[in-house]
Parts: structure tokens; C-alpha cells; sequence
């Protein structure tokens, strides 16, 4: 007998590279921004601070931040943000954003070029799918980026508390024909992500392969297009944002009370596990997914 | 005639990229193999050219090449990276999904195949963004890894999805490579077929494939290598693969040839593989495209 137990298994932790530790915000580009704010609203977000120098707004509710980007000026006709609000941006929490930005950059990642204006913090950003980015951000324990480019809206709450314990679930992200194996290795590669088995679902949305952040509190999921809308449907983008919740009847309720409409048909329809909002301002809709709490 | 899985490729032939669309065009290819080339020299500019190519109907074959990438280190390594960068981007803006990146050349270069496998991931990493796919093609002439079989083993230890092969059928002649090797390899990895003949019988020093190579390519059927050429593509076909075969022919004589001239022998060599070896009927109209075809 050896003087320690042996690791016959070569057994690892789960391999979390990064010290990833869940998403820090949600940005939504638009060039609709009240609109999509009444949107936000009536799904339990408050807004809490505007940004220094852009036209950027900053909404939360208990530990989500959605950040809403207006931001035109400056910017080529191309990239300036469209009528319908898209997913532009999925800030994740790092243990180190400058190192894990390095990795991320070794390993194959292409880098966006950061435009802070002066006192500003350059947050390190990766190329997503689309037109999207990924940042990394490392400030968010002793104090929030928040503190620095935003400036608070006066008498609001700046910690308005979830509805019905929403959290974070996961982000949907469309991806072409034959291109799930593609992304999956990309978030493995670059974040350390793990695709779960193929028939893993959550919530009521039947299609797509589930990947699991490597801390354990969030999901991608990424679906493709149907094979009979492969040429109509051949974009890449992130699609919609899942929320969890330990009671999705009740937060269907609360946010139907709300002035939110869920989808119910046959095939898509509120259930205890889950639950999809009805599309508005061209595209957007939340799904709920029965979730007790985010994971520690 | 079914010729749609056979294209031409540019730098056979002389003149400005319009000449050359126009030219396979009518010929009666539906796709054709570009290179960078054709892009940066356009004198209005590189993204003038890519309307010119997306006017003409044509589907782009892949994108060539890569040169060079892996193996290399230090500042070395992140020039490179930077010029497949813009390669993938250009890749991207013609809508081709596959960018050729031939095996390297350099003394530079390591030889260590894991090494190299990690350089080739993480190209194949940059290349997700942008929906491409990256087809490795072992030189004969290249410096350590210069036979299919060898190219084939670092793809495999790179292991990415959007990472295979191109099988070069020069290559493959020129380095005197059993042609049954080619049956160990998985099809759903072999990104792109490039065919031609060539007119020597013996290359068998890297200078003379180099020379042969660039000089010297003849369509398929044209040279003294029509058995072999014949052969790689009955096994390609009876293994399962079902994507492009790319007229890969460098030929100073067809640069001195009008282009409907030199067209019209690619079109024979095509007809001659779709209907005498490949034995392929008409196709059905609206033929689908199935998924997963094996």
C-alpha cells in the first residue's frame, strides 16, 4: 500500500481554465433602446445607471445585468445597431480577464480592438458568433465596472430584486448546418465548455445540444436550422436568453400580470418545466426554465 | 452532363479574374477555385472582386493558400497568424467555406507532428467564427510532412472538427504514395479533391516535384499519369466522398492559350471523369442535397 491514494483514474476536477464563475451581463444592441427597455421592464429588470460617455443603459434584476447599447455615433453604417434588438455581447465572469483574454487569444480566439474613451476600462473582448463579442471581465467581487463607466440613476434601487427568483439559465445560440460540432469545440477550446449528452433538454424547447459552462452555472445552447429552411435560415447568432426559476407557473403568472404574453400552442406551451415569452420588437423572446437556483 | 462536382481553378489560367469567370463559366463549370491573388490584385480593389465573383453565379470551390503556418514560433508564429487571418477573412467575404493551407516548407519549421497539430488547431479555432472549414494539403516537396499519409496523422492529432485534408493527386503521383493508403482515411475529413496529370514520369527529387508542379501540370487525362489520376478517384468515389474535385493545374503553356481554349480542355477532362470513370448519369432536376450522404 502506497503512502497516498493513488489517482488510478486519472480523474481531474472539471477543468475550468479561466476561473470562469457565471455572466457578468447581457448586452442587447438596439437602436430602439426605450423600446426594448419596456421590454426588459415588464420582465422584472430595472434600469439603474447610464453610461458616461455613450448612449448605454444598464438594467438589472436580483444577479443579472442586462446592458442596453444605443451607441451609433462614430460607428461604420454596417455596424451600427439595427431596429431589432440582437444579442451583441455575453460578458463572462474570469478569474484573471488579462490572462484569460491571452489564452483565449493563444488558442485561436481573434481579438477586438477596445475603444475606451479616457478613465474608461478597457474590457478585454473576443470575437463571438455573428456579429457578437465576448468579454472577459475579472471586477465584479470588492467592485463592479459599473462603478467606474457608469453613473447611477438618482432614488432607484440599484438591486432591485429578482421576479420570482429569475437567474441566469443560459443563452440560445442559432449556428449553421452541420456546425454544432464547430462551436462546440470553439467554447470547449477557448473556455473549457462540455457538450452534454445529446437528448439532455431543459425546459420545453425541444431541439438543439445543451453545453455546460465549466463553473456549473450557465448553459449554451445551440441549435441549427431546420433542413428545409437551411437557405432561408443560414444566420449565426445569438438567439434569446434563457432565465431559470424554481417556479415557472408562478413566474409565468407574475409576469403575465406583467403585461408579458407566453407562447401557447400545441407543440410549444407553459409547463412546469419551462416556458417561452411571445416574440416582440422583431425577434425578442425569453424563455423560462425550471431551475431551483444558480449553482454556488 | 454531370460535371457539377468538377471546377477549375484560377491560376490555370491567364488574364483578369472577369476573363477567367467568363471563361469557366461558359465552359459549363458551376464552381470554380480561387486564389488570393485574384482578390488583392483586382485594381478596384479586393472587395471588388469578390462582388465580380458573387455576380458571376459561380460557386467558390475553396480558397487558396495558406503557406507556411505551422510549426513555427516566437514572432514567426504570430506573423503567420496574422496572415491567415486575413486570408480567412477574405475566405469569409467570398462566401467559400474552405480555405486550403498546404504543409510547410520553411527550415524554420519544427518538426515535432504534435506541435504541428496544434498549429492547425488552432487555425481551424480561428476559422470557426467565420464558418470555414481548413483543408491541410501535404506538399511533396513539403519539409516534414510531405506525403498524405503524414498529413493525415497530424490532422487526426489535431483533432478538430473544422480540420481535414485535401488530397492533392500531384502529391500523391509525385511521391510515389500507394494509392491504398488513401483507403484508410475517413472521407467525411477529406475537405477538397485537386486532380491533375503531369508530364514526367519520375519526379523524384523535391526540386523537380517543385519545378513539375508549378510548370508542368496537365488536365486530368492529358499526361502519362491518367491510370493513377483514374484510380484515386474510383477509390475517393467507393469510400464515400461526395464533395468537389478542383482542377489543380499549373501549366505555362495553358497561360500562352486563350482561356475558352484552355476551358474546353478542363471540360473534357471533367467529362471524361464524371462519365468514363465515375460512370455518373444526368442528374434529376432540383436534385436535393441530403445530409450526411455517405
Amino acid at each position: 500500500m502506497s503512502q497516498q491514494p493513488s489517482n488510478r483514474e486519472a480523474i481531474d476536477d472539471p477543468p475550468n481554465p479561466l476561473g470562469l464563475d457565471g455572466i457578468e451581463f447581457i448586452e442587447f444592441s438596439t437602436r430602439r433602446p426605450q423600446a426594448l427597455g419596456q421590454v426588459l421592464e415588464a420582465m422584472g429588470f430595472r434600469p439603474i445607471a447610464r453610461h458616461r460617455s455613450r448612449e448605454v443603459l444598464l438594467y438589472r434584476q436580483g444577479s443579472m445585468n442586462i446592458v442596453i447599447n444605443a451607441h451609433a455615433e462614430g460607428l461604420p453604417e454596417a455596424v451600427q445597431p439595427g431596429e431589432a434588438p440582437e444579442i451583441a455581447a455575453i460578458a463572462l465572469r474570469v478569474r484573471d480577464a488579462g490572462a484569460a483574454w491571452r489564452r483565449a487569444i493563444a488558442l485561436g480566439g481573434w481579438a477586438v480592438p477596445a475603444q475606451p474613451e479616457p478613465m474608461e476600462l478597457h474590457i478585454p473582448a473576443l470575437h463571438g458568433v455573428g456579429r457578437s463579442r465576448l468579454y472577459l471581465v475579472d471586477r465584479y467581487r470588492e467592485f463592479s465596472i459599473y462603478d467606474v463607466d457608469f453613473v447611477p440613476i438618482p432614488t432607484v434601487d440599484p438591486h432591485p430584486p429578482a421576479v420570482t427568483g429569475l437567474h441566469w439559465f443560459g443563452v440560445v445560440q442559432y449556428v449553421g448546418l452541420d456546425r454544432l460540432d464547430d462551436w462546440t469545440e470553439f467554447y470547449g477550446e477557448l473556455f473549457g465548455f462540455a457538450a452534454l449528452p445529446e437528448d439532455t433538454r431543459f425546459g420545453i424547447l425541444p431541439r438543439g445540444r445543451v453545453l455546460a459552462s465549466p463553473c456549473g452555472q450557465f448553459y449554451l445552447q445551440l441549435i441549427e436550422p431546420e433542413l428545409d429552411a437551411v437557405d432561408a435560415d443560414p444566420d449565426e447568432t445569438l438567439h434569446r436568453i434563457a432565465f431559470g426559476t424554481p417556479d415557472v407557473r408562478a413566474a409565468v403568472r407574475e409576469l403575465t400580470r406583467r403585461g408579458v404574453a407566453f407562447v401557447e400552442s400545441s407543440g410549444v406551451h407553459t409547463e412546469d418545466r419551462g416556458a417561452l415569452t411571445q416574440a416582440s420588437l422583431g425577434g425578442v423572446a425569453f424563455e423560462l426554465v425550471y431551475h431551483p437556483s444558480p449553482a454556488a | 452532363m454531370h460535371i457539377d462536382d468538377f471546377g477549375m481553378d484560377t491560376i490555370t489560367l491567364a488574364g483578369d479574374l472577369r476573363a477567367k469567370l467568363r471563361a469557366v463559366r461558359e465552359a459549363g463549370f458551376g464552381q470554380i477555385m480561387l486564389s488570393a491573388r485574384d482578390l488583392v490584385g483586382h485594381p478596384d480593389g479586393w472587395r471588388a472582386a469578390v462582388s465580380e465573383v458573387k455576380a458571376s453565379g459561380l460557386r467558390v470551390t475553396g480558397f487558396q493558400v495558406l503557406r507556411d503556418f505551422e510549426g513555427l514560433s516566437g514572432h514567426l508564429h504570430e506573423y503567420k497568424v496574422d496572415i491567415a487571418k486575413g486570408m480567412l477573412e477574405m475566405c469569409h467575404a467570398l462566401g467559400s467555406t474552405v480555405l486550403l493551407a498546404c504543409s510547410s516548407t520553411s527550415q524554420h519549421a519544427g518538426s515535432d507532428p504534435d506541435d504541428l497539430a496544434r498549429d492547425l488547431r488552432k487555425l481551424a479555432t480561428l476559422a470557426v467564427p467565420l464558418g470555414i472549414q481548413v483543408a491541410y494539403e501535404g506538399l511533396s516537396w513539403g519539409r516534414h510532412i510531405n506525403e498524405v499519409t503524414t498529413a493525415w496523422d497530424v490532422v487526426c492529432r489535431a483533432d478538430r472538427a473544422n480540420l481535414g485534408l485535401c488530397i492533392d493527386s500531384y502529391h500523391v503521383l509525385a511521391a510515389k504514395t500507394p494509392l491504398d493508403v488513401i483507403d484508410t482515411i475517413d472521407p467525411q475529413k477529406i475537405f477538397l479533391v485537386q486532380l491533375s496529370d503531369f508530364l514526367w514520369n519520375e519526379v523524384p527529387s523535391f526540386e523537380e516535384r517543385m519545378n513539375t508542379a508549378r510548370h508542368f501540370r496537365v488536365f486530368p487525362g492529358e499526361g502519362v499519369h491518367t491510370d493513377g489520376v483514374a484510380e484515386i478517384v474510383m477509390r475517393l468515389d467507393r469510400m464515400g466522398y461526395r464533395g468537389d474535385y478542383s482542377f489543380e493545374v499549373f501549366n505555362d503553356d495553358y497561360q500562352g492559350l486563350p482561356l475558352p481554349t484552355v476551358a474546353q480542355r478542363a471540360r473534357r477532362s471533367a467529362v471524361w471523369l464524371a462519365e468514363g470513370i465515375l460512370r455518373r448519369s444526368t442528374p434529376l432536376p432540383n436534385r436535393m442535397r441530403l445530409r450526411g450522404t455517405s
